[in-house]
């Protein structure tokens, strides 16, 4: 995190939990980002990213898991999905190659 | 002979119905899809409510810093 903040950059977790939730979340393992909540899945949808889980027998459509790099234009600068999001130090080598202005 | 008749239509039922979900899954399968944003592309902007009840707009942060968008799947789960 503090390597992120060092490039100029703000994390964001995003998913469908609400805002109560993700407090919760966020206390119990001790995130310092904000959690940001898309109860109506609007921002899934724009980004393309909700999938389908079965749950004994049911489907939920929920976050697959992605991360996105913005930089200060509004461009996407990295895009990684599944297993390789979740490793956050590709996301911050790319934030360090970003220009600082 | 009304009782076979029945039958016919219980069976086309259940087939019509089956074929219907089939249909239906299909649809989802499609919906299953990867993100379509590329590298380059621009980041839609959104407004969402924070783990405080406030208001995050993507757009402030144009022109300030980059930021790293972190979809996960739910709280309180691993990842």
């Amino acid at each position: 995190m503090a390597k992120l903040e060092a490039t100029d950059s703000v994390v964001f977790g995003i998913s469908i939990d609400s805002p109560a939730a993700n407090n919760a979340f966020a206390q119990k393992i001790g995130v310092t980002f904000p959690l940001l909540s898309d109860m109506n899945r609007k921002v899934l949808k724009e980004y393309g990213i909700l999938k389908m889980y079965n749950v004994q027998k049911e489907e939920y459509d929920w976050a697959q898991r992605t991360t996105f790099v913005v930089d200060k234009k509004g461009m996407i600068q990295s895009v990684e999905e599944e297993a390789s999001a979740i490793n956050p130090n590709n996301a911050v080598a790319v934030c360090t190659k970003l220009p600082k202005k | 002979m009304r009782h076979a008749r029945l039958k016919t239509m219980l069976f086309a039922a259940a087939l019509a119905g089956s074929l219907a979900a089939g249909a239906m899954r299909a649809q989802q399968d499609v919906k299953v899809n990867h993100t379509s944003l590329k590298v380059g592309d621009m980041a839609p902007d959104f407004t969402l409510l924070d783990n405080q009840w406030k208001q995050i707009h993507l757009s402030d942060y144009r022109g300030k810093k980059n930021v790293v968008l972190a979809f996960y799947v739910l709280a309180f789960t691993e990842g």
